[in-house]
C-alpha cells in the first residue's frame, strides 16, 4: 500500500537528521568544561603524561579535523574504548551488552500502557461527560503528574518493603544464571528452558514494568479520548448508525481504525518520553540499561560512553518515528502527499 | 451574550470585560481548570511564605542533638526527620520555592527564546526559516530528558541547579519555535499584516505589536503545559544527581536522599511528601494547560453550548 518512492523519501531524510545529531553530540562534549586527557590520566599524573594522553587521543588537532574524525566514527558504529565505566571495553560492544535490557523495559512499558490505556480511553469517550469519563481523565491527569521517580519507591515500599512480596531491584533473583542470548531476560529464560529463572525475572520486572505502564496508560488513554471523541461526532458516524447499525458495533468498526491513526503519531512522538522514563526507571529499581549506563558516564566523564549512549538513544528514537510514519501512511494513504 | 459585547462600552470596568470574555468564562466555568488554578496559587503561598519564614542555612545544617533523626511524622515533626535529623515539614515548604523560582525561569527563557526564534523564521522565510527550523527538528530528534542529561555537562558545576535550568531551556525551546511558527505563518497571511506594511511599519514593530499579540493564545497553552513538565524534569535531574547540591531542599534532591537512605530502613515519610507536594503542583498545572487547551479550542466550546 505504501509507495516505494514514499519510503525511499523518508529512508533519505534520515541523513541530514542524523548528521545533525552527530554534530549536536559532538558539539556538547566539546563544550563540556572537563578534560578527556585528565579523566584517562588520572587526577595525580604528571603534565606530560597528560600532554601524552592528549597527543594520543588527537585533541590537539584542528577541531574540524577532530570533527571529520568523529563524524567517521559514528559511521563505523565505533565510538573508542571507555575510560572509566568499564575501562578498556569497548563503546559499542557496552551498547550491544546493555541495550537489550532497556529496549525490552520500554516495549513491556508501552505494551501495558497500550494494554490498559486503549480501553480506557475508548471508554471515556463512549461515555463522554459522565461519571466514567471525568474519572479516568482525572485518572489519566495524575497518572503524567506523578514522576515515576517518586510511583517506583512508593510501589517498592508497599509491595516490597510493607508487604514483603515483590523484589526490590534487578531483573532477575541472584541465584539464577542465564546465558545472554537477546539479552532480552524473559526470551533468554525461555529459550534456556528455565522456568524458575523466568518467573523470577517476571516478578522482577512487574514494578518497573506498571511504574513505566502507568505513565504510557495515562498518555495514551487521553489520546485516544480525545481522538475518538473527534471521530465519534463525523458523519460516517451518525450514517452508520442512521442505517441501523448498534452503536458497539460503529464504534468497533469506524471508530476504532479512523481514532487510531492520530495515536500511532504520538506513540512514536512518546517514545522519547518512554526512553527517558525509562532511564529513571532503571535507576529506582537497579537495572543495568543504557539508562543507568548514561548516568553513571556523565557522573564520571567518561566522554566516549556518554557519546555512544546519547547516539543510540536519539538514532532509536528517529527510527521508531520513521516506522511510526510508515505506519501511519499504510493507516491513512493520504498522508503521502 | 455576543450581543451585550458588542454594546459595551469603552468605560466598562475590568471585570465586567473579563466576564464577557468567552476564553475566560469558559475557563472559569471548568471545574478541573479551577481545582488546577486553586492548587497553584497554593504552591505558589507556599514558596513566597517558606522564603520569607525560613532561613535556608537551617534548612540546610544537620540537627543532630537537636532533632531525632529519622523519627517518624508527629505532632512535632509533621512529615518526619531525615538522615541528618532535618525536619522535613520546612524543608519541604522552601522546595515549593525552589520549584516556583525554578520552573519559572526554565519557562521564561525558553517561551523567549521559542517566540523569538519562530517568528523570526515565520517572518524571514527561506534559508533563515530553513536553518532555524532544521536545527530545531535536530534537538527534537533527541528524547527530552536525555538531551537535558547530556547538555548539563556543558554548564560548569559551580552553577547547580542553574545547570538543570539552562539544560531543560535549550531543550524546551525548540517546542515553542514550532508553535509559534506556525501561529505566525498564519498571521503573516492575514490581509491587516499587508495593511500595517504598506503603512510603512518596521520589522521589529510589524512583528512585535502585531504578530506576536495575536500568536500569544497558543504559547500561553504551551507555556502552561511546560510549566508542569519543567518542574518534574528539574526535579528529575536533581534525582539523577545533576542540579542541586547535597542537603539543598529541593524536591528532587529530598526524594533522591529518601529513596538511597531511607527506603531501605522504612522512613517513607522522607521520599512521601517531598513526592506529593510535586506530584500536586505538576497536576495544576496540567488541569489548568488541559483546560485552557479545551477553552481556546472552538470545536470544544461548540459542544458545550
Amino acid at each position: 500500500m505504501v509507495s516505494k518512492r514514499f519510503v525511499l523519501k523518508r529512508l533519505l531524510m534520515l541523513f541530514p537528521v542524523l548528521f545533525g545529531v552527530a554534530t549536536v553530540v559532538f558539539a556538547i562534549l566539546h563544550l563540556s568544561p572537563g578534560d578527556p586527557a585528565v579523566v584517562i590520566a588520572g587526577e595525580r599524573a604528571s603534565q606530560e603524561f597528560v600532554n601524552q594522553v592528549r597527543a594520543d587521543l588527537g585533541l590537539d588537532d584542528p577541531l574540524w579535523q577532530q570533527y571529520v574524525r568523529f563524524l567517521g566514527e559514528v559511521a563505523t558504529f565505533d565510538f573508542g574504548q571507555s575510560y572509566q565505566v568499564n575501562r578498556g571495553v569497548a563503546v559499542s560492544q557496552i551498547l550491544t551488552d546493555r541495550l537489550p535490557i532497556t529496549i525490552e523495559l520500554a516495549l513491556l512499558g508501552q505494551f501495558a500502557g497500550l494494554l490498559f490505556g486503549l480501553p480506557l480511553g475508548i471508554l471515556s469517550a463512549v461515555k463522554q461527560d459522565t461519571w466514567t469519563d471525568h474519572l479516568s481523565r482525572v485518572g489519566a491527569l495524575s497518572g503524567i503528574s506523578i514522576p515515576i521517580y517518586w510511583s517506583g519507591p512508593l510501589l517498592i515500599l508497599l509491595f516490597a518493603q510493607f508487604l514483603g512480596v515483590l523484589p526490590t531491584s534487578g531483573r532477575i533473583g541472584s541465584a539464577y544464571f542465564v546465558e545472554p542470548v537477546t539479552g532480552l531476560i524473559l526470551v533468554d529464560t525461555l529459550l534456556a528452558g528455565n522456568l524458575a529463572a523466568f518467573q523470577s525475572a517476571v516478578i522482577h520486572l512487574l514494578l518497573p514494568v506498571v511504574v513505566l505502564g502507568i505513565y504510557q496508560m495515562a498518555l495514551l488513554s487521553r489520546m485516544m479520548r480525545s481522538s475518538m471523541v473527534e471521530v465519534i461526532r463525523q458523519d460516517y458516524m451518525r450514517t452508520a448508525r442512521a442505517k441501523g447499525q448498534g452503536s458497539k458495533i460503529t464504534v468497533m468498526k469506524h471508530g476504532l481504525r479512523n481514532a487510531f491513526i492520530p495515536v500511532i503519531t504520538v506513540i512514536g512522538i512518546q517514545f522519547g518520553s518512554l526512553l527517558g522514563g525509562a532511564v529513571l526507571t532503571e535507576t529506582v529499581f537497579e537495572i543495568n540499561g543504557i539508562g543507568t549506563l548514561l548516568v553513571d558516564a556523565i557522573n564520571r566523564s567518561d566522554y566516549p560512553v556518554v557519546q555512544g549512549t546519547v547516539l543510540v538513544f536519539a538514532v532509536l528514537y528517529t527510527l521508531v518515528n520513521l516506522g511510526v510514519d510508515l505506519t501511519y501512511s499504510v493507516l491513512d494513504p493520504r498522508i503521502e502527499q | 451574550m455576543s450581543t451585550e459585547t458588542q454594546t459595551g462600552t469603552v468605560d466598562r470596568g475590568i471585570v465586567e470585560r473579563l466576564r464577557a470574555s468567552p476564553f475566560l468564562s469558559q475557563l472559569l466555568s471548568n471545574r478541573l481548570a479551577i481545582t488546577g488554578i486553586v492548587l497553584i496559587l497554593g504552591v505558589v503561598l507556599i514558596a513566597i511564605y517558606a522564603r520569607i519564614t525560613y532561613d535556608l542555612s537551617d534548612l540546610l545544617a544537620t540537627q543532630f542533638g537537636t532533632n531525632p533523626s529519622e523519627a517518624a511524622p508527629s505532632s512535632e515533626y509533621l512529615f518526619g526527620t531525615d538522615g541528618q535529623a532535618r525536619d522535613i515539614f520546612p524543608r519541604v515548604l522552601y522546595g515549593a520555592w525552589y520549584a516556583v523560582l525554578y520552573g519559572t525561569v526554565t519557562v521564561i527563557a525558553s517561551t523567549f527564546l521559542g517566540v523569538g526564534l519562530g517568528i523570526v523564521a515565520a517572518y524571514y522565510g527561506d534559508l533563515t526559516d530553513n536553518v532555524i527550523m532544521r536545527t530545531m527538528d535536530v534537538l527534537l530528534s533527541f528524547p527530552s530528558l536525555l538531551l537535558a542529561l547530556a547538555l548539563v555537562t556543558i554548564f560548569p558545576e559551580e552553577l547547580g541547579l542553574w545547570r538543570a535550568v539552562g539544560a531543560l531551556t535549550l531543550v524546551y525551546t525548540p517546542r515553542f519555535a514550532r508553535v509559534v511558527r506556525g501561529a505566525a505563518l498564519k498571521v503573516l497571511e492575514d490581509e491587516y499584516t499587508e495593511a500595517t506594511k504598506a503603512l510603512g511599519a518596521t520589522d521589529p514593530r510589524l512583528l512585535i505589536r502585531h504578530v506576536l499579540p495575536n500568536c500569544l493564545a497558543p504559547i500561553t497553552v504551551q507555556s502552561t503545559l511546560n510549566y508542569g513538565l519543567a518542574i518534574i524534569d528539574i526535579a528529575a535531574l536533581s534525582f539523577l544527581g545533576f542540579g542541586a547540591s547535597p542537603g539543598e531542599p529541593t524536591w528532587g534532591m529530598m526524594l533522591s536522599n529518601g529513596v538511597e537512605f531511607g527506603l531501605f530502613s522504612g522512613a517513607w515519610w522522607w521520599s512521601f511528601f517531598p513526592g506529593l507536594l510535586l506530584a500536586l503542583t505538576v497536576l495544576g498545572f496540567n488541569l489548568l494547560g488541559d483546560g485552557m487547551r479545551d477553552a481556546l479550542d472552538p470545536r470544544m466550546r461548540e459542544t458545550v453550548d
